[in-house]
């Protein structure tokens, strides 16, 4: 294996910063040591379920009264609780579900597996308010935000399509980067800095038709959250955030249909337990149809064209025995697009093999086979001179385990490592027919591996301080067969090297420190801290705002360093109203290194010397986040206010210069709201206002070859006018009828109500007349879009 | 070659989207000399107009250049080029025909009578690369094209395999030339179909939009393929993209690239020409 220059550097570091954390970890697990001598300690473990579905409950929590502390189920719904001998009073609860206290006499270890149930209400005796759902307050973690699909659904959506991504680009911090787009940009960072994971598979493109919809069918998933800042160490990979987004598993107890049908789409989701309790599966399926109105259409182009989007979600799952669960999931979805000249279609898939464990009550395992591809495919009319077809693709084939070691109530203990393979094929373009005289043009492949080891601790000192601290370790190998060009000052390849197949011949290691802090002053707030550092080693060729399915990811390697970066926040957590209502402000500060951009004019597809349309330079964002989250009984929802700034500075670019980084929004206001006007009647809202996007506009002209062509200002000197649209929905439910296994819901929804003609771009126009004219042209997208969803939901059993 | 319509999905686009004249504010940046200038190997003589830039809403023609000395020099002899109408029209030219030779490189000098951006003394560099013969052309309608139907001007020649080549097409209509704007003009590299003998790949396609602009049969075509090089393909793909900005495709807004020193705009192109003929039917 050979190594870059400063491959010595990194490791010997690597070692330093390994053996500090060591003795740390070491430090911590003696003082527990010393602990369990004196007292006997007892470990309480189980799962949570929901008592409707049997689904897992992701982060529902264990709330120890007597001590003021408890667990969290993690993403399978285990929990492990250990507690000295003695009586305690346990309350398990979770959002929306009705919440169960336990009276605990612990002298043995304890298996307590509950199922909660959704539809009863909180029992009178159990005094739960004051411990229900102050997670934002106790738990040592920021700048994340986790929703449950319910609270998606009821969002007001374009065109009635519940999106994930469209709900996240509400949150704070977090920014659509074009009108309808699924691009986002979390806290000024490029939308190729966000890690999205289905199921753990990594989602290389999350949109469909063009970024209107994104790849995440709604009724097949069940919980997302993202992180902004302080990524714990199991993540890595992307700079900016990490969505993580789970699939249903299926109704263990019970058959259950669930469809839709919308102006532009019809879903359908079925699931049902195989052995009931032990075995169930999920299938989901949505289709659009907007096309079939094409016919109808003046256009003969458009007449002829058809465009519309499949995609398809299924997942299994089988409990072997209270230890042992294993899971299989999938998603396959495509884009098509045709008319009489030429077709494109793209999509991705992914598979996810996961084994569940529990090892004892103290530490449990999850170890996963992964598979993720994006593809796409571009052809044109066959039998011509230039016909051909163009293909691109990305594939991962990728392994991990992640192991969680609860000792004792005080700390827990993650760790685990990953290993992914990359291959990509960036592009490949062929004849195709025989009258065709294009040449066969390949972008040669190239391969990587990226492997990372982890491990983290949660450490709770006395009743008011935390501390959580990890370390991350992250290598990336380029591995042949692969070419690799050598660029001189000027960008201009000099000459290549090609390496054998199997030969590792760079090397990048990372070393990522993971650190947070939590102190609560009391029940109802706390004051967090963190740091974190992470490495990116892919990034995805993408010139314009808003991309394409036929940007390309590409790979660090001897001339693209990865990039870095490294946030510190800081947040107040304030709960009021029996934690009823979760207020916080978040401050942060961003540096990152080596930051990819592109020179004017850049050429980043079918180029094989892509790297040398790259410059790369330093950036840095920060900002201020206020968020107000209402969690009432009658009315739900968020309103934020965010201020922030994104920078880059970079050779070649701008003359060098500092410019506003294409998100550079500075001010932000979102308001969703959701009010239960009765049980057959709620009304959602969303207000959302930014800033302007920077641009950059013209600020003379030259007149050449009977052309104007504009002569532009410094890079994003100006903006567009400010973003601002509000939409509205109404939810009118089926009567209620525990008899009845059929219910329905009926969505109507108002996409951009007041009709504001928001700029998606400006185009600077010579007139065709009158040749000496010029004007500026504004193109928006959506003026006041109405729609219609009908839901329906049948289960065998009566409601 | 023929504009292959990548992006089907952006005719959703322009369904979907919609567009409205807007004021904006723009300040103004300072003045630019603006050169566009062209030697070819047709028996012509070269020709080299000299404007300056303005604030882009000027709405009214660059202004000229004038009394300017311009010359060509072709590694051996420096040419002037007069003004035209001296001290009036901007544009630059030599009395008689002044063919350029292949695989010569031809530097354009210009001395300003008074200093534009802070210089009197601009120049610029062009090689002059050869261009294969064109065997024939054939022009065809083809019904299935576009809203009614679309004329196709096709290509036959022996594109040489020894050396990356860069084209610009333009075509003619009974004489007349029609593609007469930069922005009608058709670029390419080889990259694609380098060393392929060419049996009618499709160049410009014409619909019928305008009445003015169709083909009809009885109508004389010539199409005219220009060897050019790689700076000057750049600098006519970087001028058709200007101002045009999609969220989706284009990259941020840049200036255009030319090829005149001391800050100058414009370019000044050497380039070799070859020609067929067809009537359409």
């Amino acid at each position: 294996m050979s190594c870059a220059p400063d491959c010595t550097y990194y490791f010997k570091h690597t070692m330093k910063t390994i053996i500090l954390f060591l003795s740390c970890l070491y430090i911590s697990i003696g003082m527990f040591g010393q602990e369990t001598q004196k007292i006997n300690r007892y470990t309480i473990t189980g799962r949570l379920t929901d008592k409707e579905s049997g689904e897992a409950l992701v982060g529902a929590t264990i709330y120890v009264k007597e001590l003021k502390t408890g667990a969290v189920s993690d993403i399978y719904g285990n929990y492990s609780l250990t507690l000295s001998e003695g009586r305690y009073s346990l309350v398990f609860s979770y959002i929306g579900f009705a919440p169960v206290e336990k009276s605990v006499s612990l002298n043995a270890g304890q298996k307590i597996s509950l199922e909660l149930d959704p539809h009863q209400q909180a029992l009178k005796e159990v005094e739960v308010k004051s411990e229900k759902e102050d997670k934002n307050v106790k738990k040592p973690e920021m700048s994340t935000f986790r929703m449950d699909i319910k609270t998606i659904q009821r969002i007001p959506a374009l065109m009635g399509e519940v999106d994930i991504i469209k709900a996240v680009q509400l949150l704070p911090g977090v920014q659509s980067v074009g009108e309808g787009s699924s691009g986002f940009s979390v806290r000024g960072g490029a939308p190729d800095q966000n890690l999205i994971l289905l199921d753990e598979a990594t989602i290389y493109n999350a949109s469909h038709l063009m970024g209107f919809f994104s790849v995440f069918n709604n009724d097949a998933i069940k919980d997302v959250k993202l992180w902004k800042g302080d990524i714990p160490a199991n993540y890595g990979g992307r700079l900016a955030s990490v969505l993580d987004v789970r699939m249903n598993e299926g109704n263990s107890k019970k058959l259950e249909i669930n469809g839709g049908l919308g102006i532009i789409s019809s879903r359908l989701t079925i699931e049902a337990p195989i052995v009931k309790d032990r075995a169930s599966f999920i299938v989901s399926g949505r289709r659009t149809y907007a096309d079939l109105f094409l016919p109808l259409s003046s256009n003969k182009e458009l007449r002829t064209s058809r465009l519309y989007f499949y995609d398809f979600n299924a997942k299994i799952n089988y409990r072997i025995n209270e230890n042992n669960q294993v899971f299989l999931s999938g998603y396959f979805g495509r884009d098509v697009f045709k008319n009489p000249m030429a077709s494109m279609q793209w999509g991705n898939e992914t598979c996810t093999f996961r084994w569940n464990h529990l090892f004892s009550t103290k530490v449990f395992s999850n170890f996963s086979l992964v598979y993720s591809d994006y593809n796409y495919q571009l052809e044109t009319k066959m039998d011509e001179r230039n016909s051909f077809e163009w293909l691109s693709r990305l594939r991962d084939i990728g392994t991990k385990a992640d192991f969680s070691y609860y000792p004792n109530t005080g700390n827990s203990i993650k760790f685990g490592g990953s290993i992914i393979y990359h291959m990509f094929q960036p592009g490949l373009t062929k004849a195709t027919g025989n009258e065709s005289v294009i040449n066969e043009v390949r972008v040669p492949g190239n391969y990587a591996l990226e492997s990372a080891v982890y491990a983290g601790n949660e450490q709770h000192f006395n009743g008011h301080f935390t501390l959580k601290y990890g370390l991350r370790l992250s290598m990336f190998q380029n591995i042949g067969p692969g070419t690799v060009y050598h660029y001189d000052s000027s960008y201009k390849a000099t000459d290549s090297t090609v390496f054998k197949a199997g030969d590792f011949y760079h090397t990048y290691a990372g070393i990522e420190p993971r650190l947070g802090l939590l102190y609560e002053f009391n029940q109802e707030s706390s004051v967090k801290a963190s740091y974190g550092r992470t490495f990116q080693y892919l990034q995805l060729a993408q010139n314009s705002t808003v991309g394409t399915p036929l940007d390309i990811w590409f790979p660090s390697s001897v001339n693209v360093k990865p990039q870095i970066a490294d946030q510190v926040a800081l947040g107040y957590f304030r709960n009021f109203r029996h934690n009823t209502i979760e207020t916080s402000v978040e401050a942060y500060y961003k540096w990152m290194q080596n930051v990819v951009d592109f020179k004017d004019f850049a050429q980043l597809m079918l180029n094989s010397k892509l790297e040398g349309e790259i410059r790369s330079g330093k950036a840095w964002s920060y900002g201020l986040e206020f968020l107000v989250r209402i969690n009432e009984k009658r009315v739900n929802g968020w309103v934020s206010y965010t201020y922030s700034r994104t920078f880059r500075q970079i050779d070649g670019i701008n003359g060098g210069n500092a410019y506003p980084a294409p998100y550079d929004k500075p001010h932000n206001i979102s308001v969703v709201l959701n009010w239960v006007i009765s049980k057959r009647v709620n009304v959602s809202a969303n207000w959302v206002y930014a800033t302007g996007a920077p641009v950059t506009f013209p600020t003379g002209r030259v007149e050449v070859g009977g052309k104007i062509i504009p002569v532009y200002s410094e890079r994003n000197a100006y903006r567009y006018p400010d973003y601002h649209r509000l939409d509205l929905s109404l939810t009118w439910l089926s009567k209620p009828n525990p008899g009845k296994k059929f219910s329905w819901d009926l969505n109507f929804s108002v996409y951009n109500v007041y009709n504001r003609h928001n700029t998606w771009a400006v185009n600077f126009v010579q007139d065709n007349i009158n040749t000496t004219q010029t004007y500026a042209q504004k193109l928006y997208l959506f003026g006041i879009v109405p729609s219609i969803t009908l839901n329906f939901h049948f289960n065998n059993e009566k409601n | 070659m023929k504009k292959i319509k990548l992006y089907p999905a952006l005719l959703l686009f322009l369904a979907v989207a919609c567009t409205e004249r807007i004021d904006v504010k723009l300040d103004e940046s300072y003045t630019r000399l603006v050169v566009d200038g062209r030697i070819t190997t047709d028996s012509a003589a070269p020709v080299v107009a000299l404007t300056k830039s303005s604030g882009y809403f000027s709405n009214a023609s660059s202004p000229k250049v004038s009394g300017a000395t311009v010359t060509i020099f072709d590694g051996t002899t420096s040419y002037l080029l007069p003004e035209t109408v001296p001290g009036q029209s901007g544009i630059y030219s030599s009395k008689h025909p002044l063919p350029g030779k292949t695989g010569r490189e031809y530097i354009l000098h210009v001395e300003l009578p008074s200093a534009i951006s802070g210089h009197t003394s601009f120049e610029a560099g062009c090689m002059l690369h050869p261009v294969a013969r064109i065997d024939s052309v054939k022009v065809i309608f083809h019904p299935d094209y576009g809203k009614s139907g679309a004329w196709t001007i096709d290509l036959y020649a022996q594109e040489p395999g020894d050396q990356v080549n860069f084209y610009m097409f333009n075509w003619f209509r009974n004489g007349r030339l029609m593609s007469d704007s930069i922005q009608k003009k058709i670029v390419m590299d080889d990259k694609f179909i380098n060393g392929r003998y060419l049996g009618g790949i499709e160049t410009f396609n014409i619909d019928d939009t305008h009445e003015w602009e169709t083909i009809k049969p009885g109508d004389t075509v010539t199409l005219q393929m220009c060897g050019i090089t790689a700076g000057y393909l750049n600098f006519i793909s970087q001028v058709q993209m200007s101002g045009f900005n999609l969220p989706f495709f284009t990259g941020p807004p840049a200036n255009v690239q030319g090829n005149i020193g001391n800050g100058g705009s414009g370019y000044f192109a050497a380039f070799s020409n070859s020609y067929a003929t067809t009537i359409a039917r």
